[in-house]
């Protein structure tokens, strides 16, 4: 008899249902053939011991017959103990223990000898296709909580006979609990908190209102990590739609998914390996921290440690907003639409250009220093400034503005953005062209051109700074006094 | 001794010590030179002695030409030095009044980086030439700002004239050759810059110069043997005075101590020189900015008299940030103010009609 069962799997951060065929011969063979096809990894050709294991140990006979379960789309390579949950319910199905119509479900889990259901990371992919097909979806219950942030008609078993019994409509199994759908993470940083910086202030409140991204230069201890944990907190909140791609790119990494307002902030560290910042792996490919700090922040403390080959590696992502990672039989595109915030010393000591403590590097290494961070991905960043360091006078002061002050200016510069189509950090010469200037921003450009070494391309940075100043006056045109503060913060390095 | 001899012996290279006791002990530079080609001097390789014609032909690929020590032409002001090199390769001009020296340590700080071009840029607007040795740090930094005032500057390498050391001071090198300046070294094309050239070298900085300003130099290295050494051979000594408890300050402060002057700015050191060089050869060139800066602007120049960061500057003048940023741009661009490493100062005094003395910084 032939049976059939649908489940979900992630390509990318894309959830795609997996339709679990089970077919069980007619005939009692000498012995049990048990075969799973479909592209199946080592740990699903397992599965076959621990669903035999499962439906014995729930009290169903397991008779010898010739068994193939195809897992389609049969070219998808699958990976994981996910499927081991339907293709139970599938042979169960195919041996006519259970009626035909009660597969009408999505199904995934992890099945244990005594059949116990654990619960497995696909949750929320699986309630996001249970939602479309409007099914209902079935996970072990420990894992509930995040297939219920997709708002489908979700339900927890904890053993293969409950989800039998709430396959047969016996039993409705455990529904989610209201407050399951987790809340904001609290601020990171909250401006409030960080005295002085009135530079680095204004930059991050620029950087945030157009999405440039934002390279904070300055000494050991300046605060340059403090700042840029306050970025995430002053960008306009996520919608629903974003907060749930979010969460999918978290469910996809593994990591526990969370529907909040805030956007991501990631931040990793310097020797982290390219997989593990731009995704991949061996096998079914999983997100990396671009695609983490997606809709969100990725924060590069100490860039210049970053090891070159991969900070190239990153530039075309962030431009375009996907990673594309190949594989063998599989390619995918994770997204990875970031607002990047790196932090860097001005030299390898960190005390260049302090006022008090001298700095103890060779000229030489400094230079070495640089050009470690010279070139096209400092091209990428609108905005360079330096962050010094905080005297005792401003330390005893008072904070300054708190965040959520600042994020409702970001929000009214960036609706006007949306307004025009793109984000500031997007628009390229032509769009820049079809701007309104000031008259005198022409001239104020060549003579910075002549006098200040700007590039072609800086002067590109420069206007875009400039529209974003422009944004958070609510001025239509950008006047030279937007464009000359946007040459004075791209200055740093 | 032959013009052809002195030039086979100077292009074998040779520490200009060794080449004097050498020429002492044998009679002539040509006794010196057949001793070198018969394979008799420990370390020249016999094959490698090249003959005038060679030189000569080596001169010209590298855009040079020998200057022989009792020749018109030839500095008169070496004659001081107990061992002047014998022959100079020159490119370029060869300055035949002295000039002013600026010497310091390559492992500079910001502070020296900036007195020294602020020193350069006095002493080229006085119209005296400014020796220095191409060197990163405070020689790099002294001949940039040689090149902002257009004054000519003299660079002695340690090296052959066709090979630039540091390479990043390429540019440098060649934009003194474009304003007027001159190239010497003591050493044939081709000459590596091995540590030991550079001592012999430092020998002729300070034979050029009948002044010899030290801006940093810390306790050992080469630029305070420069010094002394230049107060050996009579030359009049200046030392920026820095922080007593900062490395690189140590040797200008003792250097204060045993009797240099202290240099306590670019104005003064020019009335120290024309004590020594007599007054300036060109007047002081102020430059004046057509339109007089604003009141916002003008508030940023006083205040920045000092390096200063732009919080600093926005908390002390009450202005906003934004107002104060879009003010450092527009004064960056008008050549009134440089920023570097993120601390913000003004360039040159202003001229007195237009900015009050220091303290009464305007209101908006």
């Amino acid at each position: 008899m032939f049976a059939s069962v649908t489940s979900a799997a992630l390509v990318g951060v894309r959830p795609r249902p997996v339709r679990v065929e089970a077919h069980a011969g007619e005939i009692a063979t000498d012995r049990l053939t048990f075969n799973i096809v479909g592209l199946p990894d080592a740990s699903i050709r397992e599965a076959r011991q621990r669903v035999q294991s499962a439906i014995i140990a729930t009290g169903h006979r397991f008779p010898s017959r010739r068994i193939t379960v195809n897992l389609a789309p049969a070219d998808l390579p699958k990976a994981g103990s996910a499927y081991d949950l339907p293709i139970a319910l599938g042979v169960l199905a195919a041996f006519g223990v259970m009626p035909m119509a009660s597969t009408e479900v999505i199904a995934l889990g992890e099945l244990a000898l005594d059949g116990s259901v654990r619960a497995v990371r696909g949750g929320l992919a699986a309630g996001i296709v249970a939602g479309r097909r409007g099914l209902p979806c079935i996970v072990g219950s420990d894992g509930l909580a995040e297939a219920a942030l997709s708002g489908a008609d979700v339900r927890g078993v904890t053993s293969l006979a409950h989800a039998i019994a709430v396959c047969t409509g016996r039993d409705p199994g455990e529904l989610p609990s209201g407050d399951a759908v987790a809340v904001d993470p609290p601020l990171q940083v909250d401006l409030a908190a960080i005295r002085g910086q009135a530079t680095a202030r204004r930059a991050i409140e620029v950087a945030a209102a157009g999405g440039h991204h934002l390279l904070l230069a300055g000494p050991p201890g300046a605060g340059k990590t403090m700042l840029a944990r306050a970025m995430p907190g002053i960008l306009p909140d996520l919608t629903p739609s974003e907060a749930l791609e979010v969460a999918q790119a978290h469910a996809a990494g593994g990591r526990p998914p969370v529907v909040g307002k805030r956007p991501p902030f990631r931040s990793p560290h310097h020797s982290a390996t390219p997989a593990a910042i731009l995704g991949g792996g061996s096998g079914v490919p999983v997100p990396g921290e671009l695609t983490l700090a997606d809709r969100g922040v990725l924060f590069l403390d100490e860039l210049a440690e970053f090891p070159t080959h991969l900070l190239d590696t990153l530039r075309q992502p962030i431009e375009e907003g996907w990673v594309h990672i190949a594989r063998k039989g599989i390619s995918v595109d994770f997204p990875c639409r970031i607002q990047l915030v790196a932090a860097t010393n001005p030299c390898p000591c960190g005390y260049l250009g302090d006022l008090r403590v001298p700095c103890r590097c060779s000229p030489h290494s400094v230079d070495r220093y640089r050009t470690r961070l010279s070139g096209p991905l400092l091209d990428r960043f609108d905005l360079r400034v330096t962050v010094p360091r905080v005297g005792a006078a401003q330390l005893l002061g008072l904070g300054g503005e708190p965040s959520a002050v600042v994020r409702s200016r970001v929000a009214t510069a960036r609706g006007l953005q949306h307004h025009r189509g793109t984000l500031n950090r997007s628009l390229g010469r032509e769009a820049l062209d079809g701007l309104p200037w000031a008259s005198n921003v022409g001239r104020l450009l060549a003579t910075a051109m002549d006098r200040l070494g700007l590039t072609a391309r800086g002067w590109d940075r420069v206007r875009r700074t400039a529209r974003t100043i422009a944004d958070l006056q609510g001025a239509a045109v950008a006047s030279g006094d937007h464009v000359e503060e946007a040459l004075a913060l791209r200055g740093a390095l | 001794m032959s013009r052809e001899h002195r030039l086979e012996l100077a292009f074998l290279g040779l520490h200009p010590a060794r080449t004097a006791s050498l020429v002492e002990r044998h009679g002539s530079a040509g006794a010196v030179v057949r001793l070198a080609r018969r394979g008799r001097l420990e370390g020249v390789d016999p094959g490698r002695v090249r003959g005038a014609a060679d030189c000569r032909g080596a001169l010209e690929r590298a855009g040079c030409r020998a200057v022989f020590d009792g020749e018109p032409g030839y500095p008169a002001v070496l004659g001081d030095l107990g061992d002047p090199p014998d022959v100079l390769f020159v490119r370029g001009v060869l300055p035949e009044t002295p000039g002013v020296a600026v010497v310091g340590t390559r492992r500079c700080t910001g502070y020296g980086r900036r007195l020294a071009a602020a020193c350069g840029r006095a002493i080229a607007a006085a119209g005296w030439p400014l020796v220095s040795g191409l060197a990163r740090g405070i020689d790099g930094a002294a001949h940039r700002g040689t090149i902002e005032a257009c004054g000519v500057g003299v660079v002695v390498l340690g090296s052959g004239s066709d090979v630039v050391y540091p390479a990043e001071h390429r540019d440098l090198h060649d934009a003194l050759l474009a304003t007027g300046g001159g190239v010497i070294t003591e050493y044939p094309p081709g000459t590596r810059p091995n540590g030991w050239r550079f001592p012999p070298r430092n020998r002729i900085i300070s034979g050029l110069s009948a002044a010899v300003v030290v801006v940093e130099a810390a306790v050992t290295g080469g630029a305070l043997v420069t010094a002394m050494r230049a107060g050996e051979q009579g030359r009049v000594l200046f030392a920026v005075p820095g922080d007593v408890d900062r490395e690189a300050s140590v040797g200008c402060n003792l250097l204060i101590r045993d009797g240099a002057i202290p240099v306590l700015g670019a104005d003064d050191l020019v009335e120290g020189l024309s004590l020594v060089l007599g007054p300036p050869l060109r007047t002081i060139r102020q430059e004046v900015v057509a339109d007089a800066p604003d009141g916002v602007d003008r508030a940023v120049l006083a205040a920045a008299r000092q390096p200063v960061a732009p919080d600093d500057l926005a908390a002390a003048l009450g202005l906003p940030v934004p107002t104060v940023l879009a003010a450092v741009a527009r004064l960056e661009l008008g050549g009134r103010l440089s920023a570097d490493e993120g601390l913000l100062l003004a360039r040159d005094r202003p001229p007195p009609s237009s900015v009050s003395p220091a303290g009464g910084v305007p209101g908006r």
